[in-house]
């Protein structure tokens, strides 16, 4: 089972990096700005991008950070990073395929950052249920 | 040892991230610069004698010609002339259309506004529409009622499927005549301008929109709020000793 707890955690470093740069972006008002190349503009202006006042880019690295850090744990047998690890990435997932369709259906453009975000948590949530599957103790 | 291993690697991990973000945070140079700075360097004037060196202002760019003749507001001989790289489909363009007129209102005759055509196609469907309404209508003498018309509505029309009754509508809300309208928006001329407007934007660098130059120097994007913009022009009219 370690190969899953590796590759979540890489999957989790990528995921990491690419929402870190967003956030950076963000902050800094590069990708606000429009581009020829990215609807990133239209995505990261609009209100569905903060909650509460914080950036969803910055909440996305806090999450994949938290994969991250449970995927290690778990490798390391801390069985109850395992537990947790499961469920945070399907609500993970569940907000990816929400911010997809907002992309799709409500600001109608694609931000590219977000859409590597999204496949990359669809792998993590692939990795997560093969783990289930191939596992009924995912510590070991 | 084996123990503690997972969470060392996890601080490690905590530490890179935390410094790239400040890294990359520092080493976007408009990031760093404080309002009343266009970019890259802060005023030489701010240097005491005897201190160190400060780095100079960049030459202002000037980049081929735009369309002509430009689209302006404001007396030619103002003290301070901003230049501005915008796409009407483009939420910040939008967003920064009020403060434009904001800052015109209260700078009067020492602003002087340009308007250049920069629409993204085809991150924008509707932008080369927009501006080539907005190009038609100034063939009639009409840009500027017809830009703040197609900034002001565009909520109303970006997410329509076809945009082109909706801008003759708007046409015929300002007296344009709209038969000569409707053949110019297709027109060579208008095409031109835009292309134009285009070639100088991408020979001054502008990479997105809203991109504002303030006497030929760039403004950063985060110093386009009216409160920060303000500092910025108040800053050129001392320079200029105004």
């Amino acid at each position: 089972m370690k190969k899953f707890y590796i590759g979540a955690a890489l999957l989790s470093l990528l995921g990491l990096a690419d929402a870190l740069y967003l956030t950076i972006e963000h902050v800094t008002g590069q990708t606000v700005r429009c581009t020829i190349l990215s609807g990133c503009s239209e995505v990261l202006s609009s209100p569905y991008a903060v909650v509460a006042g914080i950036p969803l880019a910055a909440v996305g690295a806090a999450a994949y950070f938290t994969v991250f850090s449970l995927a290690i744990l778990a490798l390391f047998r801390y069985r109850i990073a395992g537990k947790i690890l499961p469920p945070l990435v399907i609500a993970m997932f569940f907000v990816s395929v929400w911010l997809f369709y907002l992309q799709a259906f409500v600001i109608r453009q694609f931000c590219q950052y977000c859409l590597i975000s999204a496949a990359i948590t669809t792998c993590l949530l692939v990795l997560v249920l093969s783990l289930r599957w191939f596992s009924t103790d995912y510590t070991d | 040892m084996k123990r503690i291993l997972p969470f060392i690697i996890i601080l490690v991990v905590l530490g890179v991230a935390l410094s790239s973000a400040w890294y990359l945070t520092r080493s976007i140079p408009a990031a760093q610069n404080p309002p009343g700075n266009p970019v890259p360097a802060s005023p030489a004037s701010s240097g005491s004698p005897g201190s160190p060196a400060q780095p100079q202002p960049p030459a202002p760019v000037t980049g081929v010609p735009g369309a002509e003749p430009a689209h302006t507001a404001g007396p030619a001989n103002a003290p301070v002339k901003l230049e501005e790289f915008g796409d009407f489909e483009c939420p910040p363009c939008g967003m920064f259309h009020p403060i434009l007129k904001q800052m015109q209102e209260e700078f009067g005759d020492k602003l002087q506004v340009t308007f250049r055509e920069f629409p993204l196609v085809p991150t924008h469907q509707h932008a080369l529409a927009a501006a080539s309404a907005a190009e038609a209508a100034g063939l009639q003498g009409k840009f500027w009622e017809m830009h703040h018309m197609i900034y002001d509505h565009q909520n109303d029309w970006k997410k329509e499927f076809d945009v082109r009754p909706i801008f003759e509508g708007y046409a015929k809300q300002l007296g344009v005549d709209v038969d000569r309208y409707k053949r110019d928006v297709d027109s060579e001329a208008v095409a031109q301008r835009i292309m134009l407007d285009g070639n100088r934007g991408h020979s001054l660098g502008v990479k997105g929109t809203p991109t504002v130059f303030i006497n030929g120097r760039e403004v950063p994007f985060e110093n386009l709020p009216a409160e920060k913009l303000r500092v910025v022009i108040q800053n050129e009219l001392r320079n200029a000793g105004k």
